[in-house]
């Protein structure tokens, strides 16, 4: 497995569209998220509104917000970055029919998906660190600018904040590479997980979300389970609210994990099951 | 591994739908240093078959080894280089980054990126990205790839598809040194002329029964012989007396199936008999009839 996780991580360093993706996340990020958020805070537009004040609402882009701040974007562009990303490192190998050719070099089929997972857990684990220290920049500069004192978070809410991130991302790589292994096509994979992100988990969580029966439907998808995960690391003070799922969480951040992780086993293991044994080129 | 037979399958079908029977009780069998030639039409299970030896498709029943192991096991992959139908290759990659993301696969010593490159001539082209080559240049990548690991058996499925007439010239070349160094080569092929000139030895599938198997002379048989004499009553009189086993005529041209050693003797006894031969030669059955019969039919009679 160690090969093919070489291999697999050449092909991915050298690949333009995951500079672009991780690129388009991080300008998300600290253009939305920071620098955006600091000026309509600092300045606000006329007929701003909202039940906190701006003076308040500009914390969020401190220093001691960096964790919920990076947690708040996901569930969102963070899911359909790390899906895309997901989608297109098994889905092309179907689209170029590359999956032949790497399949009758030596390692076995499952060695050669290993690769890739761990490639994947790796690609996710630098992005969530490459998240948390431009986010962490950002926030230092921005509290410079306003003169006001940076405090960070205390190391262990950091290290469990990083690891719920890393968690995050990592459910909605292995989301994309297993809707890549299945569907065997780019637009297929791509097309079919931001639907699912974008209108089954966002759009209709919150239109039918108080729904009787939808509820407890969508107590078991991974959308609400990010949702539970974040509100763990509420932002400070508290007052403040830009979850990712729009209004209270359905389940707890305990439950949230154990979702996450049930996700992440299910999609590595139904993965190794489809590409283990199908006919390629059938 | 059986008797030196690099491939040996033993009753190897694969049915794709209820009613898609593409290979069907396939035993072949493929000896060690051979350039083996698959010959078939389009259709008739070769690309299936590869797939198959590959491990890339699994048999709906019956089995196969491939140099001394079960298709597509990591043992077995290692010791074969394959190139089943167009080569694919990352197009944002260059030749060479292909060849090393190839290599570190087969942990394949980075030195043999350059040695392959250069016995498929492309090291002048293998900084550019795999999506500018032409067909030939990425045949001959495909072909790089599969030397990578050294391997005793090279499986390469129509290599000179969409080939120039030198590129053509320039992968049978190549293909035939390969197989000096030693190497076990199964080629497939629709194309006789490519066959005719390669191989070693020959089977030929039509609709995914081996229908038969030989080397180039066997598969073509004993030739007959060619006559124009007249008057043509005459020597169909003098040839019916010697006891040619068939005599056809057309256009005053006797083409008989006889042996070819008895040229002489037919010849003088023509002559004899006052009839004058203006053309008596040895007919050769091409590979091209030896195909048509059997494909014409199905696969039904052979060769």
């Amino acid at each position: 497995m160690i090969a093919s996780l070489r291999a697999d991580t050449l092909k991915a360093r050298k690949r333009t569209a995951n500079w672009i993706l991780v690129g388009i996340l991080l300008a998300w990020l600290i253009l939305l998220s920071y620098v955006l958020d600091y000026f309509i805070f600092k300045h606000p537009p006329p007929g701003f509104r909202s039940e906190v004040p701006p003076s308040v609402l500009i914390r969020i882009v401190f220093p001691e917000n960096v964790i919920p701040t990076v947690l708040s974007v996901l569930g969102t562009i963070g899911a359909a970055v790390m899906l895309i990303m997901g989608a297109l490192s098994t889905a092309s190998e179907y689209g170029w029919s590359t999956v032949q050719t790497i399949l009758v070099q030596k390692p076995g089929r499952g060695a050669v998906l290993g690769g890739k997972i761990v490639n994947l857990a790796l690609t996710s684990l630098i992005v969530t660190l490459v998240l948390f220290l431009a986010a962490a920049a950002a926030s230092l500069v921005l509290a410079g600018v306003d003169g006001r004192a940076a405090q960070l978070p205390a190391a262990s809410d950091l290290v469990r904040g990083f690891g719920a991130a890393w968690l995050v991302l990592g459910v909605y790589t292995a989301l994309g590479m297993t809707l890549g292994v299945v569907f065997r096509s780019t637009a297929a994979a791509i097309g079919g997980g931001l639907t699912y992100v974008f209108v089954v988990e966002t759009v209709i969580g919150r239109l039918l979300g108080n729904t009787g029966g939808i509820k407890e439907i969508l107590k078991f998808l991974p959308g609400t389970a990010v949702h539970g995960v974040t509100e763990t690391f509420p932002f400070s003070p508290t007052a403040i609210s830009r979850g990712s799922g729009g209004g209270p969480a359905l389940i707890s951040g305990t439950r949230g994990l154990i979702t996450l992780g049930v996700y992440l086993l299910a999609f590595i293991a139904i993965s190794l099951l489809v590409f283990s044994r199908r006919d390629v080129g059938a | 591994m059986t008797d030196n037979y690099v491939i040996e399958t033993r009753g190897l079908s694969k049915r794709y739908a209820r009613d898609v029977l593409a290979v069907d009780g396939l035993e072949l069998r493929v000896r060690q240093g051979e350039v083996y030639g698959f010959l078939g039409p389009n259709g008739a299970g070769k690309t299936t078959t590869l797939r198959m030896l590959s491990g890339l498709l699994h048999p709906t029943s019956g089995s196969a080894t491939v140099v001394g192991q079960p298709p597509g096991s990591p043992a077995g992959l290692a010791k074969l280089g394959a190139m089943v139908e167009t080569p694919a290759f990352y197009p944002y990659l260059s030749g060479r980054d292909n060849l090393r993301v190839m290599a570190r696969y087969t942990r394949a010593a980075a030195s043999r990126i350059e040695t392959v490159l250069q016995q498929v001539d492309l090291s002048d082209r293998a900084r550019h990205k795999f999506k500018t080559y032409s067909t030939g240049m990425k045949q001959r990548l495909g072909v790089a790839a599969a030397l990578l690991k050294d391997p005793e058996l090279l499986i390469l499925d129509e290599p000179t598809s969409g080939l120039d007439p030198q590129g053509t010239v320039e992968m049978r070349t190549l293909i035939r040194g390969i197989a000096r160094e030693g190497r076990t080569v199964l080629l497939s092929s629709h194309l006789l002329n490519e066959v005719e000139q390669t191989c070693d030895r020959v089977g030929v599938i039509v609709k995914g029964h081996l229908v038969a198997e030989g080397t180039i002379d066997e598969l073509r048989g004993r030739g007959g012989l060619i006559l124009r004499a007249s008057p043509v009553d005459r020597a169909r009189t003098v040839l019916g007396q010697l006891g040619a086993a068939s005599v056809q005529v057309k256009d005053g041209r006797f083409t008989l199936d006889v042996d070819p050693a008895q040229a002489a003797v037919i010849n003088r006894r023509l002559v004899e008999a006052g009839v004058d031969v203006s053309e008596l030669r040895e007919s050769e059955r091409s590979l091209e009839d030896v195909f048509l019969q059997l494909t014409e039919d199905g696969g039904r009679g052979k060769a």
